[in-house]
């Protein structure tokens, strides 16, 4: 469905002097730095697989994902959507996708929804009968009914995203391009938005691309990791193996109600256990929760130091891919 | 084949924008109605001119009031059908949104005019119409039905004159990412037009008819019709100016485009 070889995309930048006399300069004269956005990436995608591209801020995922679009124009390599170069045919290429951008919306500021969507079945010429059954269709799972008569403008982030979801399937489209979908919604629209995605890709074959910083969105959408970090692709391959390495990772932050006088961890904890100090009133800690529990190092905190405030968090997506970059996935 | 289907898309459009004037019944009115107060006192700045002198190099009150009619309904059809190219800059580059206009199945220029329908013409076109009859009917000229049918090919041919030069403009913001400065100086120029190209020095007058062809918006539209002698032949290539200024926007636009698609945003 999706082929990409050794896709590159350079960006210009101008280069800035700095000061008055530096800006007089760059008016007449100007020098560029090339900087690689996206450097000889390659990857292959079926029909019907559901794919995490992942990478931190910068990474060059957005621009993959423009280039794939057709927004944007390779510097280097080839990129065949349902077998259409998008840059080449960008409108016949739009019509196999659909696509939600993070905090852009596809939809019609000022008009309710339901104009919205019907100025998209004739933009994309979906069919009446076509169109009618699928936002019946979406609306069991989104619940969009109430929504209909309300234009975007006047919308919560998490209902806006419904229709912009609603709006990305509409047309019946092979690929679907999912830029930040859940990104600061509740956990119920997030479990429904999921479980939206899940059944549009069941039921529909639909090929999902999700990028997102929300591993439980990985977890509970894709069966396939791509990842890149400074636009060179870092792993490509099935969720399995990230989540044996990375699953059972667990790090506790914790705030000390006084300055520690010992940075070292308590005994029982050391062999198991990774620290990290922030100053002398805080330290984040470590560990793979195969090898010991949350309750055994939070009863030894306690105990060597006085806590003020704890928290546990599952690995960001930003240290599992600083940690495989480091290390490999070994 | 397509320009069907963009008629009726444009139509199905322009259905979404009327149901939000009729929401918003009081904001249009305001709209319309804030156009006409402005026009109003550029109307009364002529009407004051005229009370000191009977004529301006050789034109009448009731002919200065044509031309100006022929201005405000050429420039209406800019501003209720593509008044939208003043945002290409600031709500479509800057924010990304433009990038939304790319991944749609229809050609993007066609999308950003049809997503916004200027209220406030509305209001400039009623005035336009009403200068225009009344300067019309008495300014002496006699009227046939082909002189009415020309008369309504110069205005729409004057509405693209705007239109074309405003595209060309704002398509500097695939660059510059915001070219509305260099937009609001180049339209500013057309207020010149409003006037007989005849009361100005050479420069400007060439500046007017073959660089930025303001003049075709409403000075040679007017006075071919007012003195076909001696501007007659300025009615027969005004369409042409038109055609030809919205060959090269266009062209232009595409280069653009083709520039904002390989450097990004």
């Amino acid at each position: 469905m999706i082929r990409v070889e050794h896709l590159s995309k350079e960006y210009k930048i101008a280069r800035r002097k700095p000061g008055l006399r530096g800006a007089a300069q760059n008016l007449f004269h100007r020098t560029y730095d090339t900087k690689a956005a996206v450097s000889d990436v390659s990857f292959s995608i079926d029909q019907g697989e559901m794919v995490g591209y992942i990478g931190a801020n910068g990474a060059g995922k957005s621009t993959t994902i423009k280039m794939l679009c057709g927004i944007l124009t390779p510097t280097a390599g080839e990129v065949r959507v349902a077998g259409i170069v998008p840059y080449k045919q960008r409108q016949r290429n739009a019509r196999n996708i659909g696509a939600v951008f993070g905090q852009r919306t596809q939809l019609f500021w000022d008009i309710p929804a339901r104009e919205s969507f019907n100025l998209l079945k004739h933009i994309y010429q979906i069919p009446q009968h076509r169109f009618d059954e699928n936002l019946r269709t979406f609306s069991d799972v989104l619940e969009l009914e109430p929504l209909f008569g309300r234009p975007v403008r006047q919308m919560s982030l998490g209902e806006k995203m419904r229709c912009e979801l609603a709006a990305a399937f509409l047309q019946d489209p092979l690929v679907v391009y999912l830029d930040e979908p859940t990104i600061g919604l509740d956990v119920s629209v997030k479990a429904r938005i999921r479980k939206f995605i899940r059944e549009m890709n069941r039921n529909r074959k639909t090929t999902v691309i999700l990028t997102t910083h929300d591993m439980q969105d990985i977890e509970e959408i894709c069966s396939r990791l791509i990842m890149i970090d400074a636009g060179r692709l870092l792993y490509d391959g099935d969720l399995r193996s990230v989540r044996q390495r990375f699953g059972n990772r667990r790090t506790i932050h914790f705030d000390l109600a006084t300055t520690a006088t010992d940075t070292a961890m308590p005994a029982q904890l050391a062999p198991w256990v990774f620290a990290e100090w922030e100053g002398r009133e805080k330290v984040h800690i470590q560990f793979d929760a195969r090898q010991t529990s949350a309750s055994d190092v939070i009863a030894a905190m306690m105990q060597s130091y006085a806590v003020r405030d704890l928290t546990i968090t599952d690995p960001s997506i930003e240290s599992i891919v600083k940690d495989i970059y480091e290390r490999g996935l070994s | 084949m397509t320009v069907w289907r963009y008629a009726r898309l444009y139509l199905e459009f322009v259905k979404q924008v009327l149901k939000v004037w009729l929401e918003y019944r009081v904001d249009f009115f305001i709209g319309a109605l804030s156009t006409i107060v402005i026009q109003f006192a550029s109307l009364l700045f002529v009407t004051v001119v005229f009370e000191h002198i009977q004529q301006l190099n050789g034109w009448s009150f009731y002919q200065i009031l044509f031309i100006y009619g022929i201005a405000a309904t050429g420039r209406s059809i800019h501003l209720i059908f593509f008044d939208n190219l003043w945002t290409l800059g600031w709500q479509y580059i800057r924010t990304g949104n433009f990038d939304r206009l790319l991944i749609r199945p229809i050609n993007p220029l066609f999308h950003l005019i049809a997503d916004r329908i200027q209220q406030d013409g509305v209001g400039q076109l009623a005035i336009g119409l009403v200068v225009l009859i009344v300067a019309a009917t008495h300014d002496g000229t006699v009227w046939t039905p082909a002189s009415l049918l020309l008369l309504i090919l110069l205005i729409l041919s004057s509405g693209v004159i705007f239109s074309a030069v405003n595209l060309f403009f704002a398509t500097l913001s695939f660059w510059m990412v915001d070219s509305l400065p260099v937009m609001f100086a180049t339209f500013s120029l057309s207020d010149f037009a409003r006037y007989p190209l005849t009361i100005y020095n050479k420069g400007i007058r060439v500046l007017l008819t073959w660089i930025i062809p303001y003049g075709f918006t409403a000075f040679y539209p007017a006075a071919s019709i007012l003195e076909p002698a001696k501007f007659g032949l300025m009615a027969l290539i005004t369409p042409l100016v038109a055609a030809i200024c919205s060959v090269l926007a266009y062209l232009f636009w595409n280069v653009g485009l083709r520039a904002y698609t390989s450097t990004g945003n």
